[in-house]
């Protein structure tokens, strides 16, 4: 496959990203404050549970993952929704479906950059501050290379929720609801609000098969190695489920795609 | 340079592929909701299947040849998008065939879209906050353009334009003119076959439009493009097309040269008399109806006329003669049709 368009594409989106500096410094503030208060939440959580260690996970434990997971959160967070839904109302849309590239693949890569500018300049930071506070609670090995893998496909299968929910909005004509339900959904069941650990056993178990789990828990539970995570018997269930996502709302996608997309050949923008 | 875009226009002639597009009785109907008024009716709209079909264009047949400038014409709501939309692919028609490059443009829509160009008005394909020359390589690699034609078609374009002020500058910094130049220079980059250019003057200075009619001329000549324009701007008609097309309410209604439009229509002629009081008094004159010597002489004996111009109808009178003609069929048409009404009402 030839990657010239792709790169091209993910170049440009760079450095469109770069263009925003401020916007990221706002969002590295933003997270502070909200940092500020997810801590004295749990603070005061853990103070009432009586108990060090709660849902087997400490509270230094608890503040790591949730302080990666909004980190990853600002990477992972796409406005695929929005964009689309605003190049259709305006019929900007036709400009795209006119490139001589998939519309899906073109989408994809026109995200690309700003992932690797927020990676770099939002998750790397938050990485090695909370790596130099903590003083060496987040493992430093091999599973730094496991947690980029895990991420990628994190990405896809975040990706392709985001193309499903986009799509959904050809019919509907307002997004603001549907986007907002989708959000609370995602951060909710894909522990990156409340770690998986304090759900109840029963609500647990379903969770952890539904895809939300794979672009925030997975990557996390990679990188912290809970659980013991380092074996390839752990390993294999997590990436096995990522990549299961990452095929079936692809294919899923695709297919919704190509079946709604007709209705603005047919019917019009 | 001339001699061998010739030659090359003439082998391509020679292939079967003459034609750049070729429309046979193409149709296109749009499904809408019947919508209501008032709270209770946007109630009743949400449970409502009740639709109406709208024919946007209606039986149009239309061959454009390779190298053509084409003038698209028609008021505004005449189907003269929906046609481009079908021609590039991202509308379906409901009945009839389209080909365009020897493709069927909505089976084939990004096969299709490697040979064509499109510039539709305000909206732009570039890419805001980064500068010109970022959006150009980046289409060069969207569009896969070899290096070297990459580098000939800015020759090119420096050639024809003064691109530099603008090339290092971000789009959204660009003024409106500077940003539909651009707009249409990224839509010739790839060396499409066929340029749709969807009201590109709209809202520019005279200057401006001047420079963009001029572009348009040379990449046409050069490259030979064919160029299909939709326009409000006569202008734009006098200064690039020898052939017009025009559509109202979907239905082709003109298809033939401009110079044939001003005689096709009736003979007309525009009379120019000055008062005694210096005003200028202006008439539209159908030489089939009325004689031009009679209307002076009886304007002669009711005042004083100090002078006299006869000038050649422009093709902007011409374009509103027919549109106002297809307008007041449809009033006439509208009329009957509640007279019948009224009729079975009585019946």
């Amino acid at each position: 496959m030839n990657m010239r368009r792709h790169l091209a594409l993910t170049r440009a989106g760079i450095m469109e990203s770069l263009q925003y500096r401020l916007g990221t410094a706002v969002t590295l503030f933003a997270n502070l404050i909200y940092l500020v208060l997810v801590y004295f939440l749990w603070r005061a959580i853990y103070d009432s549970a009586g108990t060090d260690v709660v849902n087997g996970m400490t509270f230094t434990d608890t503040m790591i993952y949730l302080i990666l997971a909004t980190a990853l959160f600002n990477f992972l967070e796409m406005f695929v929704v929005w964009d689309m839904s605003r190049s259709i109302q305006s019929g900007k849309i036709i400009l795209d479906l006119l490139k001589p590239m998939n519309f899906r693949t073109y989408t994809f890569w026109s995200y690309s950059g700003s992932h690797v500018v927020l990676f770099t300049l939002t998750f790397i930071p938050t990485f090695i501050v909370v790596m130099i506070v903590t003083n060496g609670a987040i493992p430093m090995g091999i599973n730094l290379l496991y947690f980029i893998i895990a991420t990628v496909l994190a990405l896809i299968v975040n990706f392709s929720m985001e193309m499903i929910v986009a799509t959904i909005c050809l019919y509907t004509e307002s997004t603001w609801g549907i986007n907002i339900v989708k959000e609370t959904i995602v951060l909710l069941l894909s522990g990156a609000s409340i770690p998986l650990a304090f759900f109840p056993e029963m609500f647990r178990k379903v969770v952890e098969f539904l895809p939300f789990r794979a672009v925030y828990d997975i990557p996390l539970t990679i990188l912290l190695k809970k659980n013991g995570t380092d074996t390839l018997e752990e390993l294999l269930p997590m990436f096995g489920l990522q990549l299961a996502w990452c095929v079936i709302l692809t294919v899923a996608g695709i297919l919704f795609w190509n079946h709604s997309v007709r209705k603005i050949t047919v019917n019009g923008g | 340079m001339k001699k061998h875009t010739f030659r090359k226009h003439k082998l391509e002639g020679t292939d079967k592929m003459e034609n750049a597009i070729v429309m046979k009785n193409v149709c296109k109907d749009f499904k809408i909701l019947n919508r209501h008024e008032g709270l209770k009716g946007s109630i009743r709209d949400l449970f409502s299947r009740d639709y109406k079909t709208i024919s946007a264009v209606k039986d149009v047949s239309l061959e454009i040849a390779r190298g053509e400038i084409i003038g698209y014409l028609g008021p505004n709501g005449a189907g003269k998008s929906t046609t481009i939309k079908m021609m590039t692919g991202v509308l379906e028609p409901t009945s009839g065939e389209i080909m365009v490059n020897g493709l069927v443009p909505y089976k084939e829509r990004t096969k299709n879209s490697e040979r064509i160009g499109v510039v539709f008005g305000q909206r732009s394909q570039l890419w805001w906050s980064l500068p010109l020359i970022e959006s150009f390589r980046l289409l060069r690699d969207i569009y896969m353009v070899p290096k070297k034609d990459y580098e000939e078609m800015l020759e090119l374009y420096r050639s024809l334009v003064d691109i530099e002020p603008i090339l290092h500058k971000p789009v959204r910094q660009m003024s409106l003119g500077q940003r539909t130049l651009s707009d249409i220079l990224a839509a010739f980059l790839h060396n499409p076959a066929i340029v749709f250019l969807d009201e590109p003057t709209i809202g520019l200075d005279v200057s401006m439009k001047a420079k963009i009619r001029s572009l348009i001329q040379g990449l046409n000549a050069e490259k030979n493009t064919t160029v299909i324009l939709t326009t409000h701007d006569m202008g734009d008609v006098d200064a690039l097309c020898k052939r017009i097309v025009i559509i109202d309410e979907g239905k082709k209604i003109y298809d033939n040269d401009i110079e044939h439009l001003k005689s096709y229509f009736g003979s007309y002629r525009t009379l120019r008399i000055r008062h005694a009081d210096d005003t200028w008094e202006e008439r539209v004159i159908d030489e089939t109806k009325e004689d031009v010597m009679d209307v002076i002489m009886k304007k002669q004996k009711e005042q004083k006329i100090k002078d006299i111009q006869l000038q050649e109808i422009s093709t902007e009178e011409v374009i509103k003669k027919i549109y106002e003609n297809s307008a007041a069929s449809k009033e006439s048409a509208a009329v009957s049709d509640v007279a019948e009404k009224k009729e079975e009402a009585t019946v």
